[in-house]
């Protein structure tokens, strides 16, 4: 394969997210052709990469980034997913942007420019390629949360997530320069050989890993960084909320993942921590979903709980022969549910997101069966019922937990998921079994709800062929 | 279409049913579409036991590779341990959309979804796909309750989804565990029951997972001290829904003892039998005292048809051939016996508007047909001789006196609080005075009486032939048994348990 062909996907989202940018500046045209240009790259650049994954193989970047991308199957599913994931959230914030008014030209085209982050990241095998990667993907999302700037919440949000976010990238800068003191090198290759050929408890390369790991498991929304989710995840309109929620989680556990695999003895070390990590996530991130009233809120919290789920499968990867699919899997279905759910509030959240608590979706299957059949069938996946994705990325992430010999950690990831049928299950009993109050009349175009049942259809597509593993 | 036979079972209601609930049709035209599709199930069912030949093995076997990366296949295959459930899950049904016929159109659709996931789940012969079609049964259940149940019906869903789902997720985790222990043991991945029993298990962990997926199918029978929620959920499900709950999925639960954990678990099964049947045991008296003090009639069925699962559940861990034949053929007895009491006094409900027994009394005298039919499957639920219910018991109560005197005393003396209740609540229903409310009691009209009379006279013919349908299972109960259980007791008690903590897999 070629390799410019596997950069061909982040060159087209690149280009798209520039021709976008000029576009608004000159303001030749409307918000509404702009997500359609936008529509037309993600799923111009989905198509390049399902080309590219359907023929997988690992390839280094030697000659033109002196080995500081790498693409393998790994990466080329994050990418799949977060393309997708784009095309998704355009397509809501299409119908989103319709009722709600405060969009402008630029923001296709930063969600775009994320992309391209979220994209390198996935690729980036070198500490400053992921940290430059990292910001540009953060620095798009801070301007997202925050684009609706007469909304008090959005602000609140903005502020929350851009202070926290800034010390999660000097953290991971600090732990940079810590691994280059101790290695000589930012290369995860050279890293990972000098690990191999000394020992993983150098001090400067311990500190240095710590504070990596701080940022990733900032960005990851894993505990004990995870407080700032909640605020953040509700300030953000849906749309963007359900960008956040998969594609940049995609790329943050992408990049995590290949970090870890650098190097066994580097695994090995850190296993203890992240199980205990993981065990926090899933049950902090169950304890406050139980709480809340608000639908955005609960997502969040159960965001937390999927990285925990996601943890695990970090603990169970097997650094000799990294895949990386039980992960990969994991994430196109949580992705697939997550986004699901955010384009059906998309168009059924209404005027200024006033349909937002558990209270206002009361009857929604006796007004509009359909919406409601598809919500349920989102959280069903989420809480990992057979036959949709989520059950079998569930399936897989006990296995390899099983496999790798933490039986432990596979028994509270199940106690977790029963804790969690609680708060999916309240939802379906409001849509479904009480009378409606009102006739959940919705504007807008018809495209999130396009978006809304055809993710539908993925996930029993992904759960029933699940061809990535 | 030979060849397919038992996917199609499971996918025409399947499929049926969500079609009904994604296009608009009425309520008639969906009952008549459920009615249709449940007979044509009803005569492959019929056409399977007919050609069945009961030689011991797998029938009509179907696999296919899933997923190759863990050896998960779409495996289907009936011997005589799921013949006579399958039986209970295919005869009995269309009788739901001839007895009611004026509720909603997803309730109808409910009711095929839920058929085509118990006979998935009969029929799997892979862990993972009757994990899956196990779960899939739950959805139904749950949206009938909650969405035409009784004025508590939202607790009692909340109660039954939770508790169910608690257990086949520990169930998830058991399973993977055994699936990874084949991997180590043999170097392969397979989800396969009859490769999983040649897997040596023990030490902490296999302990665990035993009991995770005893609790897993405890909940389902209800075993107790797993029977809270049956109760609420029971008595405040729709008739058609308790029926189905009572008659074939409390029965998918004993029949995954025997099918999975037996042959997977035997060591760990026969050093905890005892305390397993004292739970069958134990559940049958408390349950059975229970049913004598309540008075609402569906209520005092549930606690009832708890009662029984206590000595179908006993027969199992029994671990002789008697007891296991006895469980297998009462599966079929009870369903026909219980479940039917359920729908008529479901039947009671549409024409009186109250179950209270006090409020009732004297509807023989205005409906004898009606109590006939209804003495006649509390008769067998009871186990008079010569009805179907006789035949299972008897063999349960000869295993277990076989298998430990006293737990088969105390079982088979337990058997008269049964009748001390079912008569009693008889005696005050059907006879003593009758009231304004019963006066017009209509008796049951032509197609109705059809309608039960197929059952009552399968009640007898399993009475007084049981040999027709004990020679398809025995073969099966017999190499169950002998597979499971080679070692006699005496060496198991000696088996040196490797120290718990470590992972014991045989190197």
């Amino acid at each position: 394969m070629d390799d410019l062909m596997l950069l061909f996907p982040l060159l087209i989202i690149g280009s798209g997210a520039l021709l976008l940018m000029l576009l608004a500046a000159f303001e030749k045209i409307e918000v509404e052709s702009a997500s359609y240009i936008s529509m037309g790259f993600f799923a111009a650049a989905f198509f390049v990469q399902l080309l590219v994954a359907s023929t997988p193989e690992t390839v280094l970047f030697g000659k033109i980034f002196n080995g500081m991308l790498v693409s393998s199957n790994f990466t080329t599913i994050a990418g799949l997913i977060i393309l997708g994931c784009g095309f998704f959230t355009t397509m809501s914030s299409h119908t989103y942007f319709r009722v709600n008014l405060f969009c402008t030209l630029e923001f296709y085209a930063i969600i775009l420019f994320g992309t391209c982050g979220m994209l390198l990241l996935t690729l980036s095998q070198e500490l400053i390629t992921a940290f430059i990667s990292l910001e540009i993907m953060s620095l798009s999302i801070y301007i997202l949360v925050g684009y609706d700037r007469s909304n008090i919440r959005s602000t609140e949000a903005i502020l929350k997530y851009l202070m926290l976010g800034a010390f999660a990238g000097a953290f991971f800068i600090m732990g940079t320069a810590f691994i280059y003191g101790g290695t000589q090198s930012t290369k995860f290759a050279e890293i990972g050989s000098f690990v191999a050929g000394h020992s993983a408890t150098n001090p400067l390369v311990l500190g240095g890993v710590f504070f990596i790991f701080v940022a990733f498991l900032f960005k990851a929304a894993a505990f004990p960084f995870h407080a700032w989710v909640i605020d953040v995840y509700d300030g953000a309109a849906a749309p963007v909320t359900g960008f956040m929620a998969t594609a940049l989680k995609t790329a943050v556990f992408t990049i995590f993942a290949n970090f870890l695999a650098i190097n066994g003895a580097l695994h090995q070390g850190w296993i203890t921590f992240l199980f205990y990590i993981a065990v926090f996530t899933m049950f902090g991130g169950n304890l406050i979903a139980i709480g809340q009233h608000s639908i955005k809120r609960m997502l969040a919290a159960s965001g937390i709980v999927h990285s925990g789920y996601l943890l695990i499968a970090l603990v169970a990867i097997s650094t000799d022969h990294f895949t990386g699919t039980v992960i990969g899997y994991y994430l196109a279905a949580y992705a697939v549910g997550t986004l699901g759910i955010f384009s059906a509030l998309s168009y059924l959240g209404g005027e200024g997101e006033k349909r937002a608590t558990f209270e206002d979706f009361k009857g929604l299957a006796k007004v509009r069966p359909y919406s409601a059949a598809a919500i349920t069938v989102f959280l069903l996946s989420m809480a990992g019922i057979p036959p949709t994705a989520g059950f079998m990325a569930k399936f897989y992430v006990i296995t390899s937990a099983v496999t790798a010999g933490h039986m432990t950690l596979a028994l509270l990831g199940i106690m977790s998921s029963i804790l969690s049928i609680r708060y999916y299950l309240r939802l379906i009993i409001n849509m479904y079994f009480h009378e409606a109050e009102e006739y959940f009349e919705t504007g807008g175009s018809p495209w999130a709800t396009a978006a809304t049942f055809i993710l539908v259809f993925c996930v029993f597509a992904i759960g029933l062929y699940p061809i990535v593993i | 279409m030979f060849e397919y036979a038992l996917s199609v079972m499971i996918f025409l209601p399947i499929v049926t049913g969500l079609v009904m609930l994604l296009f608009p049709l009425s309520k008639e035209t969906a009952r008549i579409t459920g009615f249709i599709v449940t007979v044509a199930i009803l005569f492959r069912g019929i056409e399977i036991f007919l050609s069945f030949t009961g030689t011991g093995g797998m029938e009509y076997v179907e696999s296919r590779s899933w997923i190759q990366s863990l050896g998960i296949s779409y495996g289907l295959g009936i011997d005589g341990i799921s013949l006579l459930v399958l039986m209970a899950g295919t005869v009995l049904f269309p009788m739901l959309f001839t007895i009611f016929k004026t509720q909603p159109k997803g309730y109808y659709a409910n009711l095929l979804i839920a058929q085509g996931a118990m006979i998935g789940a009969i029929c799997a012969t892979d862990l993972v796909l009757f994990y899956i079609f196990w779960e899939v049964m739950l959805l139904p259940i749950f949206f009938m309750i909650g969405l035409y149940g009784g004025s508590k019906r939202l607790p009692a869903t909340l109660k039954i989804t939770i508790y169910t789902i608690a257990g086949s997720l520990l169930m998830l985790a058991a399973l993977v565990y055994v699936g990874v222990s084949y991997h180590t043991q043999f170097g392969k991945w397979t989800f396969a029951i009859v490769q999983l029993s040649e897997l040596e298990l023990g030490g902490g962990f296999a302990v665990l997972a035993f009991f995770m997926f005893m609790v897993a199918f405890a909940i389902k029978i209800p075993l107790f001290p797993f029977h809270t929620w049956l109760p609420d959920a029971y008595t405040e499900a729709p008739t058609a829904t308790t029926f189905v709950l009572s008659a074939i999925m409390a029965k998918i639960g004993v029949y995954a003892v025997i099918r999975f954990v037996m042959p997977v678990f035997e060591i760990e099964f026969a050093r905890f039998a005892v305390l397993l049947s004292l739970a069958g045991v134990t559940g049958m008296i408390y349950c059975g005292l229970a049913a004598i003090s309540q008075k609402d009639m569906k209520r005092m069925l549930a606690f009832s048809s708890a009662s029984h699962m206590g000595i179908i559940a006993l027969g199992v861990f029994c671990m002789n051939v008697q007891a296991l034949t006895g469980t297998l053929f009462q599966i079929a007895a009870h369903a026909t016996s219980t479940g039917v009491l359920f729908l008529f006094v479901g039947l009671m409900e549409e024409r009186m508007q109250t179950r209270k027994i006090e409020n009732l009394g004297g509807i023989a005298y205005r409906a004898p047909i009606f109590a006939t039919f209804f003495a006649i499957a509390m008769l067998a639920s009871v186990g008079l001789p010569a009805t179907s219910g006789f035949i299972g018991e008897f063999l349960i109560i000869l295993g277990a006196i076989k298998f430990n005197a006293f737990i088969g005393i105390l079982a088979g003396t337990t058997l008269v609080i049964g009748v001390c209740y079912m008569l009693w609540m008889f005696q005050r229903v059907f006879f003593e005075r009758s009231n304004e409310r019963t006066e017009n009691f209509q008796d049951l009209n032509l197609s109705e009486a059809l309608t039960f009379l197929p059952v009552i006279v399968l009640i007898f013919a399993m009475g007084i032939f049981p040999q027709a349908f004990i020679k398809k299972i025995e073969p099966a109960a017999q190499q169950q048994i002998a597979k499971a259980f080679a070692m006699p007791q005496a060496q198991v008690a000696e088996t040196i348990v490797p120290t718990p903590g470590h992972n014991n897999h045989k190197e």
